[in-house]
């Protein structure tokens, strides 16, 4: 496997520096674009976005270099999803004159529209200038073209950037904020830095796809009830007992899939964030390591990632719906009160209600989506982790991705088992509906 | 007869109070530092950071050295200990003239090469010579840690002794307190310690019912020269959530039983120990303190008022100047906060509080009001009198060495482990911390100028150096007649400021006391001269880790003569001494007086509490409105109850009308001679939230009517039916029959007067609203209703008034201000000056003749009568009061933008006030974000906004269409009638220190003389302002002229805890009974003796 990882580096190593190679068919448009787009998730986890604002970001930075790319007018495996989601239709061409490059404009529209969409966006300006300098220097643009190219990317930016204007977004500031539930069962902000709720309105959010939010509302979860033999009683043994006696590999999953943004340790008066990239970011990564392994071209790489994207944001607004329509209590909360005042769940319990699990939802819409591009038994390695000193782990399947993802939670100790097998169920209904009108 | 007597006690008292205006302007506090070469003064704590000794490792890393002080080789001259946490202790032996020679090696004193931290002076074996404890903490063996006492044996040779007395206590320990507690004549100690390793939330209910073998404060009793550790069995708390920085010994309820302040750091709450006398102590400070310090620190007690009564002073972290406000830690989370109270933390702030001693065991925390609350990460705080005036100074040291409660610094770690992730490289935590801003601070000084009042000079006299200072202590080093002060920096030489004050008389102490305890620990001394009374209690022990002269020093201003001293000895026993000359040393023996049994003069109050069957108990409401208005400063729902009283069936007792709120019914009771009956003939719905109470006969049947004005916010739309005023007839029975053809309109209703706008005759209605539930500060439409004398109303506003929406309305009078016969109206609210709308033709103008527009305030309420007895009639508004973060001034109002900024459907308020010594926004960075998504991309980093002004939020084109507000002043006042005009008369001191939501007129000492009841406190603000609830129920006797004279808790016999709304007072018979409205409890009754 390392030998694989050095060859490649070896690889990328040769394109960049022999000017013979540089041709523009010789790129590796698919790890160019997987790379431009890290520059973003980079600025996402200094600005701590929460899971479901990581999503609306990569929908919207990843629609700027497809819409950029759909200018081509190209030859496209599956479906425009834009001719089937809540999207109005752009106005191609964008220019009348001729492009050298829309791959070289897609991936700096991909960074304007980040530069507007997040608020430390302007940490993208060294990006820009790198993506234009490598441009230039690899002749994917002329300098003489580059005007042209940078207006392309501006008109594709501006598309999108209308589109995230109208979504609803800035309102979500103007709406009451939650106020924890009364009673018992009911979810309150946990240790140790009691965040407020995340996102308690996010359902208010345009979707892209999903017309009716209550089409796709989780099976009912087990009522609130301490009483022997109930089924929450159960779950909530089964996630205290779990945790009590993981195994090396039980801990190792929980942690590869943990994707919390912001883990706050204190230690006296002093805090410090530990971040990583969120739920939505790791099945970036991974569509990235698909489209690479699957050597696509820049067109369907831009392609799947936007439709990742989307269907993540999607999925996301479903499952925070269910979340503040439910507001459950975390397993940590009533484990505490009522099992175990010293009992600690592996991973930090994230700060918004329990059910249904945000991982089990998004990776099983994501894993329906990639299984329908790439297929049913597409084998990866999946090393989006390894910057946190995770080790890679290989997968037979998305599915299989996805649902260890889902697993993972009870492992980490902060979710109950029916929000993990409702919550798949649901993130599978929103991946299929998705799908089967791209197929 | 009995009245008289009355009225004499309290003018007696009026004297004690006035009596020293003015004194300290005449004497100038002035210190000087002593420069080392002169000095000999060389100490140094000097800290080395390196990756085994450092703030990650240790938490208590900067909290720096101790000092003590006193005569150790009783020549008559104070010498010098210093603590170092990682150096070499160092003793200084006084040669006079403020030179010091180092005896440290020859003393053989330097202790061990362990983590030091406190150091008191104390005779512990009695024989006259003073005894260094000292004591140890850091993270090594418990063994390495164990505490010394050093055992004097004269000419400066010392010999560890800790052992053999049995306190070699390996605790992490803060400091010993000596003082003899069960008062059997010999001193016993207080060991004040702390927990090393930081507490888990969860493992909290775990931990504080547990004794922690090395945190745990311990408690040792003196047995014969023997110590035993008796904590558990004296009820002294031991858990792993003690985190002790300061602990303080004072009779606090003079009952001749010394009791115990300890600080906390964290979330455990600090402790009052009250001495129960039999060996035990109990923690009473819920009972006594209804706010604390959260991360307290050092801290202090004395009589700052001369009142005889000691005042508790606890020091907290919060700076004093905007960029540090924003750019450190400040708490906002109120899910936590509520936490914190549920499991019962009390409630905590972080801030200095003072708490000002009102006797019975009643304190009022006014530290924000006297200017003293915000000084940073604060260690040593110590009441002295600089300047000799006879008011007690405060000294401050403060800093922190790292910044490391720096906010961005929180994120900074996170990119910084995230990105030497990404470069595969690891971590360095020793580059982490020296990556930590180090920002030095000056010490602070505040004059205290008599009456109350503090002034921060703290450049002007002599402490403008910033650096790191912690323990400090106080003497008269050169024998001058003045106090100078010793101080512990850190990583900078220790340093002594001579006091060069213009100075006032003075009088030094020296107690000889008997037996075990020769120095007198724990004797209280009172001095009086002329109307003055000065009193210090003898406890050497006070600051952080520090002790100060066993020498009592008092300063006398222009006092030539002492008409008495009264010695309180340890025993109890009383010594008198009569005239002693000034500016001089006297040592007093002890050589109590016969008459032992001093007779404590105690006022007759005014009020005495009654006991009621009245089951009006609204239970406590959770609506929080910062949920739907983010930067609100407090809550506009908590407005209730209000009350009336009329007597609806005229059978000669009164019905009283107690207004509800969302979800809690108004209620309507007769009065019977103190017993309540529910009254039968009234019924409202839980949906309103009642704000206005009007009883009038609107069809001149001779029935009282009533209208109810509907208020609120709560989650009512704006135009929420909720909102409907009511109106009903009474049937002539007494049953009032609600009114459905009352004109509909949905305004939240501040306020509502009687008045004639027609001059038909009939009662008309004036209606003014308060806010747009959602919207604030939107002026919302205040109403005139016209009564066509069958209690008919129809909306006639357009006729009357041009402009409806006058303003966030509170307060309404009427009264004819131009003396043409027809009813004029005066107004007062929210973020406006009090306005004179008079009626013309054209209906009501308005008229800039009656009020000066420089008194815009936050009027809450407004009352008016004949105060001064000319004739006409006054008035007396309510405003915020100065105890609380927000100033406002002529010259920096408080300043109010409003606008749709953002463009997404909501208002957003955007608060500015005098910050530090500028102008900056109120909103902390995570509460503007939250309010407005543009600000994110704005503000990326605390550091950014912590030096934005409103320019840098806001364009000038934004701000010039926005609306604009301001307060000028948030003090309640007396407006003076003097005929065409009100002339404005700032109140007394205690009226400001709480907000004013309830005024009630009565001539309450029947002197002829109207008098005047405030009641007030705001419980529901901002977690960064916290509960105001310094109030109590304040009785101001008027004294003619327009003149009030506060009484104390004690002369009133008022002691309302609680936001006070309404005071309704009802006679039957002879008897006059108040009722007290306090929100979200059951009302109060007190009867006027």
């Amino acid at each position: 496997m390392k030998e694989k990882l050095i060859l490649s580096w070896l690889y990328l190593f040769f394109i960049l520096t022999s000017p013979v190679w540089a041709q523009k068919s010789g790129h590796n448009w698919a790890k160019i674009y997987s790379q431009e787009l890290f520059r973003i998730t980079e600025v996402m986890v200094t600005d701590v976005a929460s899971p479901p604002v990581a999503a609306r970001i990569y929908s919207y930075s990843t629609l700027g270099a497809y819409v950029t790319v759909l200018d081509s007018n190209p030859d496209l495996r599956f479906k425009d999803f834009l001719a089937f989601g809540n999207f109005p239709k752009p106005d191609f061409p964008f220019l009348e004159t001729e492009i050298q490059s829309h791959e070289f404009a897609a991936v700096y529209a991909m960074f304007l529209v980040g530069e507007k969409i997040m608020p430390s966006g302007y940490l993208l300006k060294e990006a820009k200038e790198n993506w234009i300098k490598k441009g230039l220097k690899e002749k994917i643009i002329s300098k003489k073209n580059l005007d042209t190219h940078l207006q392309l990317a501006q008109k594709a930016a501006d598309f999108v950037l209308d589109l995230a204007r109208k979504d609803g977004y800035i309102q979500l500031t103007a709406l009451t904020r939650y106020t924890p539930k009364e009673g018992e069962g009911f979810w309150f902000p946990t240790p140790p830095a009691y965040m407020a709720a995340v996102e308690p309105e996010w359902r208010t959010m345009k979707t892209f796809y999903l017309q009716n939010l209550e089409d796709f509302k989780p099976s009912a979860m087990a009522p609130f009830d301490l009483n022997e033999g109930s089924s929450f009683q159960i779950q909530l043994q089964e996630v205290y007992q779990v945790g009590k006696s993981l195994t090396e590999e039980q801990k190792l999953i929980a942690n590869f899939w943990d994707c919390n943004p912001f883990k706050v340790e204190f230690s006296g008066h002093m805090a410090i964030g530990v971040k990583k990239i969120s739920p939505g970011g790791h099945w970036i990564g991974i569509t990235g390591i698909a489209s690479e392994k699957a050597n696509l071209s820049f067109a369907e790489t831009a392609y799947i990632h936007a439709l990742i994207g989307t269907t993540l944001h999607d999925a996301f607004v479903s499952c925070w719906k269910a979340k503040y329509d439910t507001n459950r209590i975390r397993p940590e909360t009533v484990i505490h009160q009522k099992l175990d005042s010293d009992w600690k769940p592996l991973l930090q319990t994230p700060p918004f209600p329990e059910y249904t699990s945000g991982h089990s939802v998004i990776s099983s819409a994501s894993a329906e989506i990639l299984t329908g591009y790439f297929g049913d038994s597409f084998d990866f390695v999946d090393s989006s982790e390894v910057y946190f000193g995770l080790p890679e782990r290989a997968f037979s399947s998305f599915y299989q991705a996805a649902e260890e993802a889902s697993i993972s939670r009870l492992y980490g100790g902060i979710h109950f088992r029916d929000a993990i097998e409702n919550g798949v169920a649901q993130g599978k209904k929103i991946g299929k509906t998705i799908w089967d009108r791209l197929d | 007869m009995r009245l008289f007597f009355r009225t004499l006690i309290l003018f007696w008292v009026s004297f004690i109070s006035f009596g020293k205006e003015g004194i300290g302007q005449k004497y100038q506090s002035v210190f000087e530092g002593v420069p080392a070469k002169k000095s000999g003064i060389t100490f140094k704590n000097q800290l080395k950071e390196d990756q085994q000794n450092n703030i990650l490792r240790y938490e208590y890393f900067y909290n720096g050295g101790g000092v003590a002080v006193g005569d150790l080789n009783n020549d008559g001259l104070d010498d010098i200990f210093f603590t170092g946490n990682m150096t070499g202790n160092k003793l200084y032996k006084n040669l006079g003239e403020l030179k010091f020679e180092d005896m440290t090696k020859s003393a053989g004193i330097a202790g061990k090469d362990s983590w030091t931290t406190g150091v008191s002076m104390a005779d512990v074996n009695g024989d006259g010579l003073l005894d260094i404890y000292v004591c140890y903490s850091g993270k090594k063996l418990p063994e390495s840690r164990r505490n010394e006492l050093w055992i004097n044996e004269g000419n400066f040779k010392f010999s560890e002794k800790a052992k053999e007395y049995g306190i070699d206590d390996p605790s992490n320990s803060t400091q010993g307190l000596f003082f003899d507690f069960d008062n059997d004549g010999d001193l016993d100690l207080f060991l004040l310690n702390h927990h090393i390793e930081v507490i888990n939330e969860l493992e909290f209910d775990r931990e504080r019912n547990a004794r922690h073998p090395y945190a745990g404060d311990k408690l040792y009793r003196n047995e014969g020269g023997k110590f035993t550790d008796i904590s558990e069995q004296a009820g002294i708390k031991g858990s792993a959530l003690g985190f002790g920085l300061a602990v303080i010994a004072s009779d606090i309820n003079q009952d001749g039983w010394m009791d115990l302040l300890v600080t906390n750091d964290y979330i455990e709450p600090d402790y009052l120990y009250i001495n129960k006398g039999d060996g035990t102590f109990e923690d009473q400070l819920p009972d006594h303190l209804q706010h604390i310090s959260h991360f307290s620190m050092g801290a202090d007690i004395a009589d700052i008022n001369n009142d005889g009564l000691p005042d508790i002073f606890t020091l907290d972290m919060l700076p004093e100047d905007n960029e540090r406000q924003k750019l450190l830690y400040g708490p906002e989370n109120y899910e936590q906060y509520n936490l914190m109270i549920r499991q019962g933390f009390h409630h905590q702030l972080m801030r200095n509080m003072l708490h000002l001693n009102r006797g019975n065991g009643y304190f009022s925390e006014v530290g924000q009001a006297l200017g003293i609350s915000n000084t940073d990460w604060s260690w040593s705080a110590l009441f002295f009198d600089a300047n000799n005036d006879g008011n007690k100074d405060l000294f401050i040291t403060n800093g922190y060495y790292r910044d490391y409660t720096n906010r961005d610094f929180l994120k900074y770690k996170g990119d910084y482990y995230f990105k030497q992730a990404i470069a595969k490289e690891k971590a360095d935590t020793l580059h982490l911390v020296t990556s930590m801003t180090s920002t030095p601070i000056h010490n602070y000084f505040f004059e205290n100028q008599g009456n109350i009042q503090f002034k921060n000079l703290s450049l002007a006299s002599g402490f403008s150096a910033k650096n790191f200072s912690s323990g400090a202590g106080f003497a008269d080093l050169d024998n001058d007649g003045d106090l100078d002060l010793v101080v512990n920096h850190l990583n900078q030489v220790s340093e002594i400021f001579e006091n060069k004050s213009s100075k006032g008389n003075w009088i030094q102490l020296a107690l000889k006391f008997k037996g075990k305890n020769l120095s007198a620990i724990g004797a209280t001394v009172e001095v009086y001269t002329g109307s003055q009374r000065f009193f210090q209690e003898l406890q050497p022990v006070r600051g952080f880790q520090s002790s100060s002269s066993y020498r009592l020093h008092f300063g006398l201003g222009d006092q030539v003569k002492i008409d008495s001293i009264l010695i309180t000895w340890p025993d109890q026993k009383i010594q008198k001494l009569n005239s002693s000359p000034v500016n001089q040393l006297v040592t007093i023996e002890y050589q109590p007086t016969e008459s032992d049994n001093q007779i404590k003069w105690t006022p007759i109050p005014l009020f005495e509490k009654q006991v009621t069957n009245l089951d009006f108990n609204p239970s406590l409401s959770s609506v929080n409105d910062f949920k739907r208005q983010p930067l609100l400063l407090t809550m506009p729902s908590h407005l209730g109850p209000i009350m009336g009283t009329a007597d609806l069936n005229s059978d000669g007792n009164p019905e009283v009308f107690i207004g509800g709120s969302k979800g809690i019914p108004a209620r309507m009771y007769t009065w019977k001679k103190g017993d309540w009956e529910v009254y039968r003939g009234f019924r409202s719905s839980a949906d309103f939230t009642d704000a206005v109470v009007v009883f009038e006969d609107f069809n001149r049947d001779g029935a009282l009517d009533l209208f109810l004005g509907s208020g609120g916010y709560q989650d009512y739309l704006t135009s929420d039916e909720a909102l409907q005023d009511r109106f009903y007839l009474n049937d002539g029975t007494g049953v009032l029959v609600p009114q459905s053809s009352f004109p509909k309109y949905s305004i939240s209703t501040g306020t509502a007067a009687v008045l004639d706008v027609n001059q038909d005759g009939f009662p008309d209605l004036f209606v003014g609203g308060k806010i747009i539930p959602g919207r604030y500060p939107e002026f919302p439409e205040s109403k005139i209703l016209v009564n066509d004398g069958r209690g008919n109303f129809s909306d006639q506003t357009s006729t009357y008034l041009k402009n409806p929406r006058i303003g966030m309305l509170t307060g309404s009078a009427v009264q004819d201000l131009n003396g043409d016969g027809n009813d004029d109206l005066i107004l007062a609210g929210e973020f406006m000056a009090p306005k004179a709308l008079i009626q013309t033709e054209n209906g009501f103008e308005e008229s800039l003749n009656y009020f000066d527009s420089n008194l815009s305030g936050w009027w809450n309420t407004m009352k008016q009568a004949d105060m001064d007895g000319d004739g006409d009639l006054d008035l007396l508004l309510g405003n915020f009061g100065i105890n609380s973060q927000l100033k406002a001034s002529q010259e920096f109002p408080l300043s109010l933008y409003a606008a749709d900024f953002d463009q997404n459907g909501s208002l957003d308020p955007i608060f500015e006030c005098l910050i530090g010594d500028g102008y900056f926004p109120f909103a902390s960075r995570d509460e503007l974000l939250d309010q407005m998504v543009s600000m994110r991309s704005k503000f990326t980093d605390y550091a950014s906004y912590s030096k934005a002004k409103i320019p840098d939020l806001f364009s000038a084109q934004e701000l010039q269409n926005a609306q604009k507000l301001e307060i000028k002043t948030l003090e309640s006042f007396y407006f003076e009638n003097i005929g065409g005009e009100f002339k404005a008369h700032r109140l007394p001191s205690e009226a400001q220190y709480f907000p004013v939501y309830a005024i009630h007129i009565s001539d309450v000492n029947e002197d002829g003389r109207m008098d005047v009841i405030f009641g007030g406190n705001q419980s529901q603000a901002r977690i960064r302002i916290g509960k105001i609830d310094a109030g109590l129920g304040l009785v101001m006797v008027g004294l003619g002229e327009g003149q009030f004279r506060p009484l104390t808790p004690e002369e009133s016999g008022l002691r309302i805890k609680g936001d006070i709304k309404s005071i309704l007072e009802i006679k039957d018979g002879e008897n006059k009974s108040f009722i007290f409205g306090i929100n979200q409890k059951q009302p109060e009754i007190y009867r006027l003796k």
